[in-house]
């Protein structure tokens, strides 16, 4: 609790710049639906043929798992507040166009004979008798919408878009609870304060008459005092969207994403500091991005001008080669291969090997007598591994060490992030890949098993950059080389530690590193 | 005036209206009874074109409906139907000014409100109570009031009434009809209404239309259709006895006696106690020879007269009570119990004699309603 309390204080004003955000990005996504979805819904109320289509089409979204949405939407709208907002869009029209549909069709046939036979105009049934009628009912909806709308945008930190979901992502990465609940309790208060807001709404244009109970003065007392709950939420709402709004923010000239762990980050801050200061060009860190694909999508996009891949990655995953341990010939190969087929340009290494291992409690190392991989053969098909769905189905992973060692596992567990580190603690399994720089191993002081065969290939951190902007910045390569000098993969891992166990913001790391190693790429401190 | 040409209408290859052919004079009452189905409705929607005829014409003023824009035509017709043709989300007083306000551009606002205020006053729906309040605050029958109000709101030369009253209960379903005849008096607009209830179409029309599978099978006067209904459909709506619902369309002329006994002021007592004898009567009417009535000449005054010569007209009593042929069968029981007559000649405008009343008459008259198996019509 005193965690949850300390962290907040600590991280104060990123809590509310997230959270202002957050509601930017919720505000901007749920006008969008209205936007979208009441007109749709009253299209189809006048075109009857297309309403069955058009709410099974929203139905049938609303099915699609909304990260599988996310990840099909990338390659369209690319990274930042794009997809996530789109996605947002998509997931809160149905139940509006489904209510505003519902309204207009359940009014009373006789009322609308009545109106058309006085002498109203179809624009005026609508706009005088029709909606009005219906607002409850569509108000309700798009209080459904914006209720889930909180929510939902918590992925927008998946895909880069920030709010909320930054912290609950950053958190569940880190294994720290504090930044978890920072993340996820202002998003709660959000939700709950958007629920109120929205009710208020639903009793300001439900007509008086159509409101429950007999007592007029009691309907038009709670009408006012609804009504000043408005009013005092939307210019609370306006002035804080205003701050976030007008937020100054420099032009950038390049951009570096980052994959969500801690080590990339830091390196992808390294670099951006390093440029910046050397170049005095602003530079912009998005972090965050997901894992490779995500990044790497992104870069081929324009969305970001460089990243730091993993050779490995590459070789494997990008270019489909099949897994080798020669370090040299991944390099060149990777290089090639990127500049070929994607026109992407590979950087010198940064001497940092982040490949994966098996790693165990040294309880279980113990009691089964493991050091190497080979030491599995043992036990073969009694340890259970838990891993992240990458290594469960990348052939250059598990499915690489079964091969080349010859094991079998009694269960295969998929569970992405820091989370597998709990699992096993938690007996729930005897083995997890980690990654060789992982601070986590230090923080739970593991035993790694000895890759005595070679399975996993190598996986060196490398900077990839699109070529227009190393044609107009080429100080970027001598820059890569000077933080390669001082990298190393044991240094890499005490940074990682810092930020994952000592919760001290990557780019901060960065920054000390730059000082203490390179003080000439290092930012001025202003004090 | 209102007409309908030819005026046919086919729903899903059913024929709901056949060939329908009629004219409303302005200022009529005119009511469209039938049973559900029979196409009532169906033919009162034609004229503000919510129906659109299959074929044939409907003219108001002359001119073809179906020529003319939809909006204006409608916004000139009064069109009201049950209660819940109010908006329920505006108050009294938008739902009955909306028209009014939208055809005046937004102006004469005040003009607007103290012509509510008139006729709200007229239907008894007090303005400063109701104009604010909302339909749902009001039982059915205030409801209706606003209807009627919102009906005559511009001053339409025609509304048109589709049920209004039938969901009320009886009472104030008297009331409202007893408003609206008071409105219709005052105003002389041109009402189309259409009912289920033979009641209420006879006590609020002018002409009925009596109309059966889509077409008309009588259009005429209450009294006419009650009286003489043109075929068994008609007889079995109006049912035995309905008559008896509305006493004052009995007529003196429809229940006399016609050609009573007549003697002329000449004659002396002999020839006139003979007549007298041979026809089993113990009145005569004296009349000259243009049969108009110059007295009457009871049997009782004749009775120890020595000189059996003496003329008629010496003998007859000149101070007789007479009465209209188009007085109601309520007038003549009001005579007879007033003066303690035994006959009361039925005298026309020019004082000739058309009939004769006496207390057997009307004792057969009156216990005709209770009699079920005498359906003819009254004599």
């Amino acid at each position: 609790m005193t965690e949850f309390l300390d962290y907040i204080v600590a991280a104060r004003s990123e809590i509310l710049a997230l959270f202002l955000e957050h509601i930017r990005l919720t505000g901007l996504a749920l006008a969008a639906a209205i936007l979208i979805g009441v007109p749709l819904g009253i299209l189809i109320s006048y075109l009857k043929p297309a309403s069955k289509p058009v709410l099974a089409f929203a139905n049938l979204v609303q099915a699609i798992p909304s990260m599988a949405l996310l990840g099909l939407t990338i390659p369209v709208l690319g990274i930042g507040m794009k997809p996530a907002v789109f996605l947002v869009v998509i997931y809160s029209l149905l139940p509006i166009i489904k209510n505003t549909y519902a309204g207009l069709m359940n009014i009373n046939a006789q009322t609308l004979e009545a109106a058309e036979g006085i002498g109203l105009t179809k624009w005026q049934i609508l706009f005088k008798i029709r909606i009005p009628l219906a607002m409850p009912v569509i108000m309700t909806g798009v209080r459904i919408s914006a209720v889930s709308a909180v929510g939902l945008m918590t992925l927008a930190a998946f895909v880069g878009g920030g709010g909320l979901g930054f912290l609950v992502f950053s958190g569940i990465r880190t294994v720290n609870n504090a930044k978890i609940l920072a993340g996820a309790i202002p998003a709660c208060i959000l939700a709950l304060l958007v629920d109120r807001v929205f009710s208020a709404v639903e009793t300001l244009v439900t007509p008086i008459s159509l409101m429950a109970g007999a007592n007029k003065e009691k309907k038009i007392y709670q009408k006012k005092k609804e009504r000043i709950l408005a009013a005092c939420t939307a210019v609370l709402l306006l002035a804080l969207y205003g701050i976030s709004a007008f937020h100054p923010k420099e032009k950038t000239a390049i951009r570096i994403g980052t994959m969500d762990f801690s080590e990339n980050e830091t390196l992808a801050y390294m670099l951006s500091e390093a440029i910046e200061t050397t170049l005095g060009v602003p530079v912009e860190t998005i972090p965050d991005l997901g894992g490779s694909s995500i990044c790497f999508t992104s870069i081929q996009s324009g969305d970001i001008d460089g990243y730091v891949e993993y050779t490995g990655t590459i070789y494997v995953s990008i270019l489909g080669n099949e897994a080798i341990s020669d370090t040299e010939a991944v390099y060149q190969i990777s290089k090639e291969g990127m500049k070929e087929k994607y026109s992407l340009e590979l950087l010198s290494s940064l001497n940092v090997n982040n490949t994966f291992t098996l790693s165990t409690t040294k309880e279980i190392a113990d009691r089964y007598g493991l050091s190497s991989i080979s030491d599995l053969k043992k036990q073969n098909g009694r340890l259970r591994v838990v891993s992240t769905l990458t290594f469960l189905n990348r052939s250059d992973c598990l499915v690489r060490v079964k091969d080349l060692y010859g094991l079998t596992f009694a269960d295969e567990i998929g569970v992405d992030g820091s989370p597998r580190y709990t699992a096993l603690l938690n007996g729930e399994g005897e083995l997890i890949d980690a990654y060789s720089t992982d601070g986590l191993l230090k923080k739970f002081d593991l035993t790694v098993l000895e890759d005595d065969l070679g399975a996993f290939p190598p996986y060196y951190a490398v900077p990839v950059f699109r070529p227009e902007i190393l044609e107009e910045y080429p100080e970027i390569a001598e820059i890569t080389n000077r933080l390669a000098g001082q990298l190393s993969t044991e240094l890499m891992a005490e940074l990682n530690y810092l930020v994952d166990e000592e919760d001290i913001p990557a780019s901060q790391v960065a920054h000390d590193f730059l000082k203490e190693h390179l003080p000439e790429f290092a930012r001025r401190d202003s004090m | 005036m209102i007409e309908f040409q030819d005026v046919s209408k086919v729903f899903q290859g059913k024929t709901v209206i056949d060939h329908l052919s009629f004219s409303i004079d302005d200022g009529e009452f005119i009511v469209l009874l039938g049973e559900s189905g029979c196409g009532k409705t169906t033919t009162l929607k034609m004229i503000n074109k919510l129906v659109l005829p299959s074929s044939g014409h409907i003219r108001v003023n002359g001119e073809d409906i179906s020529k003319l824009d939809t909006i204006p035509l409608r916004r000139r017709m009064g069109y009201v139907i049950q209660q819940t043709g109010l908006f329920p989300h505006l108050t009294i007083r938008d739902n009955i000014e909306i028209i009014a306000r939208m055809n005046s551009g937004g102006k004469e606002t005040d003009e607007i409100e103290s012509h509510a205020r008139e006729l709200m006053e007229m239907v008894n729906l007090p303005p400063d109570e109701y104009l604010d309040a909302y339909p749902s605050e009001m039982s059915g029958g205030q409801q209706q009031r606003a209807g009627v109000v919102r009906a005559f709101m511009t001053d339409p030369e025609i509304i048109l009434m589709d049920e209004p009253f039938s969901a009320l209960d009886p009472l104030t379903r008297a009331q409202l009809q007893n408003s609206l005849l008071e409105m219709q008096a005052a105003l002389k607009r041109t009402i189309v209404f259409v009912t289920h209830d033979m009641d209420e179409a006879v006590k609020l029309a002018d002409r009925i239309c009596m109309m059966e599978n889509g077409s008309i099978t009588q259009f005429d006067t209450p009294e006419t259709i009650m009286k003489h209904p043109a075929n068994d459909f008609v007889r079995d709506f109006v049912g035995p006895g309905r008559i008896w619902t509305s006493p004052e369309l009995i007529k003196t002329k429809d229940i006399m006696i016609h050609e009573p006994v007549c003697c002329r002021p000449w004659m002396p007592v002999f020839k006139c106690i003979e007549i007298m004898s041979q026809r089993k009567v113990d009145t005569l009417m004296v009349t000259d020879q243009a049969k108009r009535l110059l007295g009457v000449l009871y049997a009782e005054s004749l009775i120890g007269i020595r000189d059996i010569r003496r003329a008629a007209g010496e003998l007859m009593d000149t101070g007789f009570t007479a009465v209209n042929p188009e007085s109601s069968i309520v007038d003549l029981l009001t005579l007879f119990n007033e003066k303690k007559l035994s006959t009361l000649p039925v005298v026309n405008g020019n004082g000739m004699i058309e009939g004769l009343i006496t207390r057997s008459t009307l004792v057969n008259t009156l216990s005709r309603q209770f009699i079920s198996d005498e359906e003819e019509e009254p004599a």
